[in-house]
């Protein structure tokens, strides 16, 4: 469990060129759990993540922690970049900035290895793993230093079925083991998987949100139950 | 307590794009002050680079750097710069721009550095109430110049009490938690100014010659791979040598207040 929450956005407002991008939007989110944000391409999910993460400035309102620790975040980008080394020191990388004593580092990496799947390949340099080898290993980079909260935006976009289960079932994993997850995603399937709490994003707004179950199964607007029966909502 | 938590990894993988052409490691405050969002469209432009930015500390960005992980680094920490090219890491050093360092603190300022003769006296002055200060403890260009400005006061971080918090991270992370604890924090003018989250935070030190803060663009030797775009580099430091950079270096204005000086020489 984390102590770094709540984290409250009270007013948020992130303006580019003279054009709104999110906001004024109001969300808190509490402690436990993991939070599904969906909605329509060019609504604001990728910004929303990137300004709870604190890597987007924003023009307005206030982002608070109830106890902050910048240290304890991690993102996971849908591009992610893999270091020009092999697969195991993409792994020690974030460990040997903390100065983690290198037989903790070794037995890190090895347990990580295994989990992802890449053992085999530990050696191997990373800019030669395909799409879903690369996005695995940057979940398990990013989850190798036991954040208290991780941030994922569209971790399983382009990526076929074999390689979105795994990587849905290394997030379970570090739901229960006490991470947070907020993840911003555009499969409603893998948003039924996974969300505890939802958040519906429409034009830079939260046009929705709330506990996951009973969201989908009585969206209180019009636009989310037709972004649920798969229609263009805009 | 002092803590020295490493959280710019988190910054690190912070910049996707569809294609990768070439990477580029730069500061936090770089980042933050929103001029990469101004340039970077104009270099994919002219240039037709794809440039990945990875955002981290001074520190960091050398190291990936050294370790041939980039194609050329964009920091601010001459002395760090130096022994960078020195130990044959990067080919060479071109300054680029400047803006200047500053102190933001309370409004209140319980500690009275608006009236501080220098930026040592300043700081001089929040350490000796004992104010909530917040460092970015993450070995960036700003926090190395945050440990010279003590040093310059006679004072050294490393014996500070619980009201001094390094909190490991980029300027707009520490920003936040600076807005958060009500602290005093030594930040750059650029991201100070594009900071959105001020709270009750003003900017009430600046001006000593001593919070001068220039960045140089370095590129990485090729010799330490075959992955490393040295081509690209140079010609990414052709274009930000311009008159073209200049003019957009120049004219990126917050508020009417301009965040970087371009004073790169023509060779």
């Amino acid at each position: 469990m984390s102590a770094k929450f709540p984290l409250t956005l009270h007013q948020v407002l992130v303006r580019r060129q003279g054009k709104t991008v999110i906001g004024p939007l109001n969300l808190k989110l509490e402690t436990d759990g993991v939070t599904i944000i969906v909605g329509p391409n060019g609504s604001g999910k990728t910004t929303l993540l990137r300004v709870m993460h604190g890597i987007e400035r924003i023009n307005g309102g206030t982002v608070s922690w109830a106890q902050d620790d910048p240290s304890k975040h991690a993102f996971v980008f849908q591009s992610p970049v893999v270091l020009r080394r092999s697969v195991a020191e993409n792994l020690a990388y974030p460990l040997r900035l903390l100065k983690v004593p290198d037989a903790e580092v070794k037995a890190a990496v090895a347990q990580w290895l295994a989990r992802i799947g890449l053992s085999g390949k530990a050696q191997t340099a990373a800019t030669r793993l395909s799409g879903g080898e690369r996005q695995k290993l940057a979940i398990a980079r990013a989850l190798i230093r036991k954040p208290d909260v991780l941030f994922l935006d569209e971790p399983c976009a382009n990526l076929d079925g074999h390689a979105t289960r795994e990587i849905e079932a290394i997030l379970k994993e570090s739901a229960t083991a006490g991470t947070r997850l907020v993840m911003a995603t555009h499969d409603m399937g893998q948003a039924r998987r996974l969300a505890q709490d939802l958040v519906f994003m429409l034009n830079g707004r939260i046009h929705e949100s709330g506990k996951a179950e009973p969201i989908f199964v009585a969206p209180k607007t019009k636009e989310l139950a037709a972004f649920l029966m798969g229609d263009i909502v805009v | 307590m002092k803590r020295f938590l490493v959280a710019t990894v988190a910054l690190l993988f912070a910049q996707g794009a569809a294609a990768e052409d070439m990477r580029l490691a730069v500061t936090t405050s770089f980042d933050s002050s929103g001029l990469a969002e101004v340039l970077l469209p104009a270099i994919k432009a002219d240039l037709d680079i794809d440039l990945r930015l990875l955002v981290v500390g001074t520190g960091q960005a050398l190291k990936l750097g050294e370790a041939g992980d980039v194609d050329a680094v964009l920091v601010h920490s001459k002395a760090a710069e130096e022994a960078f090219v020195a130990a044959g890491h990067g080919t060479h050093r071109r300054e680029i721009m400047y803006n200047d360092f500053v102190v933001i603190g309370p409004a209140t300022d319980v500690a009275g550095i608006r009236d501080g003769s220098s930026a040592a006296d300043a700081l001089a002055r929040i350490a000796a109430v004992q104010a909530p200060f917040v460092s970015r403890g993450d070995d960036s260009g700003t926090h190395k110049a945050e440990l010279a400005i003590w040093t310059s006061a006679g004072l050294a971080a490393d014996g500070f009490g619980p009201w001094y918090q390094s909190v490991g991270a980029g300027m707009g992370a520490a920003l936040n938690t600076a807005a958060g604890l009500d602290a005093y924090i030594f930040a750059d003018r650029a991201s100070w100014l594009n900071f959105g989250n001020k709270g009750n935070l003003a900017l009430l030190y600046s001006g000593d010659p001593a919070l001068f803060n220039q960045y140089a663009f370095l590129p990485v030797n090729p010799a330490k791979n075959a992955n490393i775009r040295n081509d690209l580099a140079m010609k990414l430091e052709d274009w930000l040598t311009s008159p073209r950079a200049s003019d957009l270096i120049n004219g990126y204005e917050i508020n009417g207040e301009a965040l970087f000086v371009f004073n790169a020489v023509a060779q």
